[in-house]
């Protein structure tokens, strides 16, 4: 019964992080650049909903889309400002600058917000718990995976039913063809920067009903975007979304383990431990993840 | 002996390098009896630290091009080894040392096996990802200490067996003498064929391995080099700070600096690493002590950080040496 | 006992079939060209040989020695050397240190690969470069590097993709002359592939010809150039006409 209680609750938090993941891998797939920033986009999105509920006395329900179209603005304009000239140089220049990136706005946010730990008090699902079958279910984790789920399924219609999205992935796929087609992809790049940006908004303004913020809240986060979009294989959506419901439950489920083992030294602080050395063995015995393509 | 002459031998080198190096050593040299106060002394030895720690990051990540943010696991190992002998059985840092480098090249090799299959970012995310694990292990580890660290027992005469000295300076020249034996390995490495192949592998890789050159193994070899170096510095932390935890020698954001210093110095050259180190350690303690001072400012010394590395990689990702070679060749 | 031999390769890119069991012997101090059009698989067969493709089936014999799914590394200690169509071209290692890396492949000591890489150089007239960058000089000179640096590798069979794309007649001509110098006074195997007729007709005492995967054609090249279905494969080709 615990053990189907922790799949239940590891594929809540799994649609979370599928979510978090998919803005990383559309980036990657797009431009391969690795966004370490993201992250601290991830962060901005938890302040922002927390900051606009708390300040226009607003249900963080309504104040998220805030969160998105802060997302989306960081994106485009972390594309616009810095990306674009990463682009032209070698790969660890690529590398540090990304990097650079999250540490600047990470300390930016311990400037402004400082180091206190956050999380959203009022609020119309806050606190309350539902009752399904012998589950017990936080309303505010169950309304955030199903958001987020939405929010997924938006932007994989996006993706492939609308003209725009075709362009987008045509530029993924092979960016010469498609500039002789006449496709922008200036603009392709901005663009998925605004939706990699744009969603990974939305995952924190979902995720601050039930997780506190801080300014280093990112790592931990990003470093789960990581594992899911490298088990998922890097430029796949299906597989951030498949993997990271997979490392929702892993989570979960690894204290189980701890527990049945009835080892003290496998408790619940390891479980990112767990997520890191899960990327680890994926990428070096499959780099290519469950349903990504081999680069 | 040829190896050993080589070590010295800094004919290759332009004038103004020359120079600029002989009067570097001249002055540190003559450092400690200059009269600074304890608080540039402290400087300077992080100074002299972090140019090793840059020196031998620059191994694998400059020379040969795999920019890996994980070193601070080694730093570690070779902060816990000499802590850790010392506070259980009394072992000299003179033996625990050569432990300390012998277990980092051991674990780097049982590392780097898997870890070189990848490249690129994929590689960099794994070397972060061995780096969280080990701290992870150690923080939670009760047998070292766990969070609460170690703390070396403070013998009370200095001695040389155990690298315990009450004055600053007994350090600096201590760290001013790994330094250099630091430089004389880089300056024999550059020359050696290890470092020809390194480097033909950072240019293209597949040209190397077509001239014979098995690529994942000198990278292995370099990466192991490199995870000495740093090994080294940790034990010196040891015994120097008399206090060891895992964040203050294990934590991603010594990582980060390291990587960073050679970076903004100049990867892949002999002198970028000490450039970078020289720029940025002073700028760090005295940019940190003075926002300290104002309490609202707690992190603008990051933030002007990350702006610097943001703009160096758009502009200059060969760094401040990539800046001066560029003048020269005017 | 023939020096290179290639038994039934097969190379299958998951629905197109690179390679379709081809076969084909090169004997010690022979002078081979690969011609095909373009798609036929030949830079495939080359990345098979030399270790940077696995093949899917069929085998490598060198020097009676399998080496059939060695990576390049091995093949080339085992004396196979080759070069690339493009080299990268990058700042960061001088004309010398290039070569003095292929060099380092036979010896571990500084100096005698400084002294052998400087000879190379020397014998194939780039002493005066030899402090340059690659990314300092034209395109011929560039070739010429690449063929330098796979010479220090003391290789018995040299193997050379596409050596003469991108140079002038002039320049073509040179390097005709340097690839004949390579082999009478080297006396290394040569296998080229190549698009310039101009190269590989003079020189080839054999010609394989590749078409969509498979070997259509072998022979002396006054013979090929008439041969029917290499005519019809390279439809268009004015060379065909007549050697």
């Amino acid at each position: 019964m615990i053990v189907l209680d922790a799949l239940l609750q590891g594929i809540l938090m799994g649609l979370l992080f599928a979510l978090v993941a998919l803005g990383l891998t559309i980036i990657f797939g797009m431009m391969d650049i690795v966004n370490f920033a993201h992250g601290e986009f991830l962060m901005i999105g938890m302040y922002t909903t927390y900051w606009t509920s708390l300040l226009l006395h607003m249900d963080p329900l309504i104040t998220l889309p805030a969160s998105a179209i802060v997302g989306m603005l960081l994106g485009l304009a972390s594309y616009y400002c810095l990306v674009k000239y990463l682009l032209r140089g070698p790969m660890i220049a690529q590398l540090f600058g990304t990097f650079g990136l999250m540490l600047f706005l990470r300390y930016l946010a311990q400037f402004l917000f400082g180091t206190d730990y956050r999380i959203i008090q009022k609020g119309l699902l806050v606190g309350k718990t539902l009752t399904l079958g012998p589950f017990l279910v936080d309303w505010t984790k169950l309304s955030s995976a199903i958001l987020s789920l939405i929010a997924f399924l938006f932007v994989y219609y996006l993706l492939h039913r609308t003209k725009l999205g075709k362009a987008l992935r045509a530029t993924a796929l092979n960016r010469e063809a498609a500039n002789y087609m006449g496709i922008k992809t200036e603009r392709m790049n901005a663009l998925a920067w605004m939706i990699g940006g744009g969603t990974v908004g939305i995952a924190g303004g979902l995720i601050v009903n039930f997780w506190y913020v801080y300014p280093t809240v990112g790592l931990l986060f990003v470093m789960i975007a990581f594992a899911s979009v490298a088990m998922g294989g890097f430029g796949s959506i299906k597989g951030a979304f498949f993997a990271g419901i997979l490392i929702g439950m892993l989570e979960m489920l690894f204290p189980m383990f701890g527990q049945l083992v009835g080892s003290d030294f496998f408790g619940p602080h390891f479980k990112f431990t767990v997520v890191y050395f899960a990327y680890f063995i994926i990428v070096v015995f499959r780099p290519q993840g469950l349903f990504g393509w081999k680069k | 002996m040829e190896k050993v002459r080589d070590a010295f031998d800094f004919r290759d080198f332009s004038t103004p390098e020359k120079v600029g190096f002989a009067i570097l050593t001249l002055f540190l040299l003559i450092f400690p009896l200059l009269g600074a106060g304890s608080f540039v002394k402290a400087v300077a030895i992080q100074f002299l630290l972090f140019s090793l720690f840059g020196m031998g990051w620059n191994t694998i990540g400059g020379y040969g091009g795999q920019v890996e943010l994980g070193k601070a696991q080694y730093v570690g190992i070779g902060a816990y080894t000499v802590a850790l002998t010392m506070v259980w059985w009394k072992i000299p840092f003179w033996v625990s040392m050569p432990i300390g480098v012998l277990i980092a090249i051991g674990y780097s090799f049982i590392i780097g096996y898997p870890l070189f299959r990848l490249k690129g970012h994929y590689f960099a995310i794994a070397t972060i990802c061995t780096s969280l694990v080990l701290q992870d292990i150690f923080i939670n580890w009760k047998l070292v200490g766990a969070a609460k660290g170690i703390e070396l027992p403070i013998h009370e005469h200095p001695d040389f067996l155990y690298m315990q000295f009450k004055s600053d300076t007994y350090y600096f020249y201590f760290i001013m003498a790994l330094f250099y034996v630091a430089i004389f390995y880089m300056n024999w490495f550059r020359k050696s064929k290890l470092g020809y192949q390194l480097r033909m592998i950072k240019e293209d890789e597949e040209a190397a391995e077509s001239l014979g050159i098995d690529a994942r193994w000198c990278k292995i070899k370099a990466y192991s080099i490199a995870s000495a170096f740093v090994a080294v510095g940790g034990g010196f932390m040891a015994v120097y700070n008399l206090y060891i935890d895992p964040y203050s020698v294990m934590d991603l954001d010594l990582s980060i600096k390291i990587a960073l210093m050679s970076m903004l110095g100049g990867a892949g050259s002999m002198w970028g690493p000490i450039i970078g180190s020289g720029f940025l350690v002073p700028l760090d303690r005295f940019l940190g002590s003075w926002l300290g001072a104002q309490k609202g400012l707690i992190g603008v010394d990051f933030m002007i950080y990350a702006a610097l590395i943001m703009i160096v990689s758009a502009y200059q990702p060969r760094g401040i040496w990539g800046i001066i070679e560029q003048f020269r060749k005017r | 006992m023939a020096f290179l031999e290639v038994m039934d390769l097969v190379k299958d890119f998951g629905g197109v079939v690179a390679n379709n069991h081809i076969s084909f012997q090169i004997n010690q101090g022979e002078i081979i060209g690969l011609i095909g059009p373009n798609g036929a698989g030949k830079t495939t067969l080359f990345n098979c040989v030399v270790g940077y493709h696995k093949p899917d089936s069929g085998k490598v014999i060198f020097k009676g020695k399998e080496i059939t799914g060695f990576k390049s590394f091995m093949t080339n200690r085992e004396g196979i050397g080759r070069t690339f169509q493009l080299t990268k071209v990058t700042a960061g290692m001088t004309v010398l240190e290039n070569v003095m890396v292929g060099a380092f492949c036979r010896t571990d000591d500084r100096h005698l690969a400084k002294v052998e890489a400087a000879a190379i150089l020397g014998f194939m007239g780039l002493e005066s470069v030899k402090a340059y960058h690659l990314n300092e000089l034209p395109i011929a000179a560039q070739k010429k590097i690449g063929l330098a640096r796979a010479l220090a590798t003391q290789p018995e069979l040299l193997m050379l993709d596409e050596v003469a794309s991108g140079l002038n007649p002039k320049e073509t001509e040179e390097m005709v002359d340097l690839l004949k110098k390579i082999h009478k006074d080297k006396k290394i195997t040569l296998f080229l592939i190549e698009h310039v007729m101009e190269v590989v007709m003079p020189i080839s005492q054999r010609v394989i010809v590749l078409d969509g995967g498979e070997k259509i054609a072998e022979g002396l090249p006054k013979d090929i150039v008439k041969n029917e279905r290499v005519i019809k494969a390279y439809l268009g080709e004015k060379y065909a006409k007549g050697l």
